[in-house]
């Protein structure tokens, strides 16, 4: 669906269902609705729409409908991908305002949020109970349930506790006709199609989430954090699996390789060791009477691979220390390059170090530095090319190196996101790796739940049709000035304090 | 052994013809064929559940797809398999098992039901809070669409994104979407301890709220309460339940476990530890496909209080209740169900199927409904799938 134009009595009628201050359609406000935080493709809404309640955004749609207009929703706009930008303008759907969080279950460990509540105010608000709500992506201090929930996201701690999709009992959505529907709930496995699940992580494409159901965990008791720092980056990758295969699943295993952590220590002489391959950080959880012996097997099994030294924070104040070096790497790149690439492949754990030598061997070969900071536990790489944003040879450049890269995340059996998304900015990439068959049959799915094709339309396939053709979108990479926003944000409600972000 | 068609049965009924496909590609031309003559077809895993369900309405074949039973890849060190969905869930985990790792998820008679009628079914077994069911391990599939179409979502790594994710539609669809013919799954490693406390109680116990107020936090693997008489190999003699908690961790949290448990609930009556658990584990599991009249319930409880309503009801003899995720299993006498279901519903349960008893028919209306119609119509457009027909009732 590509977007009427929007005529004065068609405004007045959504400010009639939505009050003067639910409707934002002056062109300098529009302006700042017009990309999340990939950058590089911009294009402002026709009007934003605030609603505050499931039955407002059931009338948004309508009206919508009427007019002809698609409907891209909107979290907070951290989004990678481009998910949440408008791309064929239309409503951007705002669900900023319904932030609360409805009811907590202390005993059964559920609570019902609305999806605009922030990431962490929900653990924030649950910390008195000793509880908290597990997925922690880096943006936790800015991005909302209903925009985790709609991009599946990860956070380096998905290792141990899997992903939102894990931690999501239900959602009440809004259907592209206005319908209201709760698929899933307090309750687990009705026997019933599991439609929340194929709505969490459709990027808004398939249904508008205005009431999650989530899981709660109670709080860790305790948390060990270990640095250890390697010749290779193979020895690294291996003690990675040798932990896990031993039974013991850390909360994290996050590793920064030697081009990163020369970045970072040229930035805050932490004392890294910049001659290191790579250093592995190593962070365990749970019960205090855990933690001490596999501290100790991690340590053994580390040497084993010969670590070179190992470090474990003996208190807070030393644990954010240890994860300072993982946590400035982004800023590290922003203060290097004008613009960098970010991009979220994941291969299988055991090709991580074959990767990472093609990865340098892509970028070396035109001239280009990568970095990599990943969540070493899972595969997912987050390579960072860097550019200099003023060279537009460069920036080319780097976004072919980019898809070379991810090209091998395929070739490897991997994949091109494991958390981010596809939204605009990795679907001429869905060709080359699915078929067009497997393109047609989501298409056939997403059409069920939007047979108009009015929510968020074009995003995710290729095409819109999904018969395989490759998108010819005008982009490029996603630059930093977009991506800063968030540096100074703290992770979690931890004991630790302030933390920066990472991706 | 040579299959035939009387080995495909479901509630007597035999179908026209049977069909087994060799490889992913044969199953794809199967259905194909099945939709261009317009006639209906049943996949088939093992058939512990299928064999006892009613007859569907038209049965022209069944899909046999025991042959496509090849672990396709396997790499332990990823933690991650791949496998035509044909495979028994006993063989998957002895192939795990050989490399210390396990897919977490029993199923009724582990060597007849296949991976492909597990993941339809969303089966999982006592401890599904914790690990997950199997919408939470799926990472990606091969499949077959009712027009035919050999189609794949999701991948193979245990992070992933790209894409609408219809293997997880088809997780849980019962047969009524599309035939799956390769998956993948994401495994866990074998916890260093597993312990299985036995321990008796009796109604006033049961219904202690307090005492059980506090195991949901302690994140158990198992919590279940079984009727005097659900399982006499394991329930304690005398007791009018038996509860089963179960703990799978490091050594030293396992430890710490069973000093609460027994804090909570005194000494145990019986104790497994290591490879002695896991068999309790699949024998819960194989106790819900006891025979006779069944009604299973879903609900939000965790603790076993829930259920001590049903205190003075004769289903209580027998009853299994995996008190973690809220999933309660009753064998009533014909005339106590009625009863059963209304006080069932008065204190937060809700029935989700039956087995040689009538539930009230499922509400077919509404805009919830409408989206299970044009999904089946979507991927199911020549209504091949004889199961598929509950979903969309019209
Ligand atoms: C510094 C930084 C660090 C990050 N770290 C991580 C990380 O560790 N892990 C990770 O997974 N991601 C990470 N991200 C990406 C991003 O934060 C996540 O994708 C996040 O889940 C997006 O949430 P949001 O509220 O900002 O959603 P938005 O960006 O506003 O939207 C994301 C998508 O969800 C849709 N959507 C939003 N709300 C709804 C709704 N209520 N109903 C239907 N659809 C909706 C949108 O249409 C869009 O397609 C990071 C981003 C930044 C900038
Ligand atoms: C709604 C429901 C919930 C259940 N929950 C549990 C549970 O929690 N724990 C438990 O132990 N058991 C459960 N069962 C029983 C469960 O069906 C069996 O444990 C498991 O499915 C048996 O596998 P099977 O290979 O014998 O399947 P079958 O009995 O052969 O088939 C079961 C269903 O799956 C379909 N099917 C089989 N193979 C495929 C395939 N490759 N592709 C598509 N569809 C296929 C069949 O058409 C049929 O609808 C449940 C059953 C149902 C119907």
């Amino acid at each position: 669906m590509t977007a009427m134009p929007l005529t004065a009595l068609a405004l007045d009628e959504l400010r009639a269902l939505l009050g003067e201050d639910g409707v934002v359609a002056d062109a300098s406000s529009l302006f700042t609705y017009d990309a999340d935080a990939m950058t590089l493709s911009r294009v402002a809404p026709d009007v934003v729409a605030l609603p505050r309640t499931s039955d407002e955004v059931a009338a948004v749609l309508l009206w919508a409908r009427s007019h002809g207009l698609p409907v891209t929703p909107r979290g907070a706009g951290t989004g990678l991908a481009g998910g949440c930008t408008c791309e064929s303008g239309g409503v951007s759907l705002s669900l900023n305002r319904m932030d609360r969080v409805l009811s907590v279950d202390h005993e059964r460990l559920f609570a019902w949020v609305q999806p605009g509540l922030v990431n962490l105010w929900l653990s924030q608000q649950l910390a008195p109970a000793g509880l908290y709500f597990a997925p922690d992506p880096a943006s936790q201090q800015v991005s909302t349930i209903g925009g985790n929930v709609s991009t599946n996201a990860g956070g380096p701690h998905c290792l141990k506790y899997g992903v939102t999709l894990n931690h999501i009992l239900g959602v009440t959505v809004v259907l592209e006709d206005g319908a209201s529907v709760t698929l899933g709930g307090e309750a687990c496995d009705a026997p019933d199609f599991d439609l929340a699940s194929v709505v969490i992580g459709s990027e808004g494409t398939t249904a508008v989430v205005t009431a999650v159901c989530v899981r709660l965990l109670p709080v860790p008791e305790a948390v060990q954090t270990m640095l250890f720092d390697f010749e290779s980056v193979e020895d690294a990758c291996h003690t990675v699996s040798r932990v896990i295969a031993e039974g013991i699943v850390p909360a994290a295993m996050e590793i920064m390789d030697r081009h990163t952590v020369g970045l970072v220590e040229a930035w805050l002489q932490m004392g890294l060791p910049t001659d290191a391959a790579a250093l592995l950080l190593i962070e365990v959880d749970g019960p205090a009477v855990s933690l001490p012996s596999q501290v100790e097997r991690i340590g053994e099994i580390a040497r084993e691979w010969r670590a070179r030294s190992q470090r474990v924070a003996k208190d807070a104040a030393e644990r954010a220390l240890l994860w300072k070096g993982r946590k400035s790497a982004f800023g590290a790149y922003g203060r290097t390059a004008s613009g960098f690439y970010i991009m979220d492949g994941v291969v299988p754990r055991t090709k991580l170090a074959e990767a990472l030598a093609t990865i340098y061997r892509l970028a070396e070969e035109r001239g280009l530095e990568a970095g990599n900071v990943f969540h070493a536990g899972d595969g997912n790489l987050h390579p960072h090319v860097l550019f200099d944003a003023k060279s537009e040879q460069q920036q080319q450049d780097a976004l072919e190196v980019s898809h070379e890269i991810l090209r091998m995340c395929i070739r490897f059996g991997g994949t091109i996101s494991g958390e981010h998304g596809v939204g605009i900015e990795k679907r001429p990439m869905m060709t080359e790796l699915f078929g067009a068959d497997d393109l047609a049959v989501m298409e056939r799915v997403r059409a069920a739940f939007d047979p108009a094709r009015m929510l968020n339309p074009g995003k995710i396939l290729p095409g819109g049709s999904g018969c395989g053709e490759a998108h010819a979108h005008a982009r490029g990479p996603a630059q930093l000035g977009g991506m800063m926003f968030g540096v100074d944000a703290a992770r979690s409600a931890g004991p630790e304090g302030p933390n920066l972000p990472w991706i | 052994m040579q299959l035939t068609k009387a080995d495909f049965r479901i509630g007597g009924a035999e179908p026209r013809e049977l069909w087994v496909p060799a490889n992913a590609e044969a199953a794809a031309e199967a259905v194909r064929a099945c939709a261009e003559a317009r006639e209906t077809l049943v996949p088939w895993g093992g058939g512990v559940t299928l064999a006892h369900e009613a007859a569907p309405e038209r049965y022209d074949r069944a899909l046999g797809l025991g042959a496509l039973d090849a672990m396709v890849a396997y790499e332990p060190d990823d933690f991650t398999l791949t496998a035509q969905c044909g495979i028994t869930i006993a063989e998957l985990r002895r192939t795990l098992a050989a490399r210390g790792q396990e897919l977490p998820l029993e199923a009724a008679h582990a060597e007849r039901a296949t991976l492909g009628g597990v993941l339809a079914a969303n089966a999982s077994g006592a401890r599904r809070l914790r690990f997950g069911a199997p919408r939470d391990r799926i990472l990606g599939a091969r499949f077959v669409t009712g027009d035919g179409v050999l189609a794949r979502t999701g991948g193979r790594v245990v992070k992933n994104v790209a894409g609408h994710a219809v293997h997880r539609l088809l997780t849980g669809s019962e047969g009524g979407l599309g035939v799956f013919v390769e998956a993948s799954l994401k495994l866990l490693p074998l916890p260093p301890a597993r312990l299985a406390l036995t321990h008796g109680a009796d109604g006033a116990l049961l219904a202690d709220a307090a005492r059980w107020r506090a195991f949901p936090r302690r994140e158990c693997a198992v919590l279940t309460v079984l009727g005097e008489e659900a399982a006499p190999s394991f329930t304690v003699p005398g007791a009018p339940f038996t509860v089963i908690v179960g703990y799978e961790d490091d050594a030293a949290r396992v430890a710490d476990d069973a000093r609460f448990t027994a804090a909570q609930l005194g000494a145990p009556r019986a104790r497994r530890d290591a490879s002695d658990v896991p068999p309790l584990w699949q024998e819960l599991a194989t106790l819900e496909e006891r025979p006779g009249a069944r009604l299973t319930f879903t609900s939000a409880h965790r603790t076993p209080d829930a259920i001590a309503f049903l205190g003075g009801h004769d289903a209580a003899r027998t009853l299994v209740f995996h008190a973690a995720h809220g999933r309660l299993h009753l064998w009533p006498r014909a005339e106590d169900a009625t009863a059963l279901l209304a006080a069932a519903a008065a204190h937060g349960f809700t029935p989700i199927g039956s087995r040689g008893i009538a539930l009230p028919a499922r509400p077919l209306t509404g805009a919830k409904h409408a989206l299970r119609v044009r999904l089946s119509d979507a991927l199911d457009p020549a209504r091949v799938f004889a199961l598929g027909e509950r979903w969309r009732a019209r």
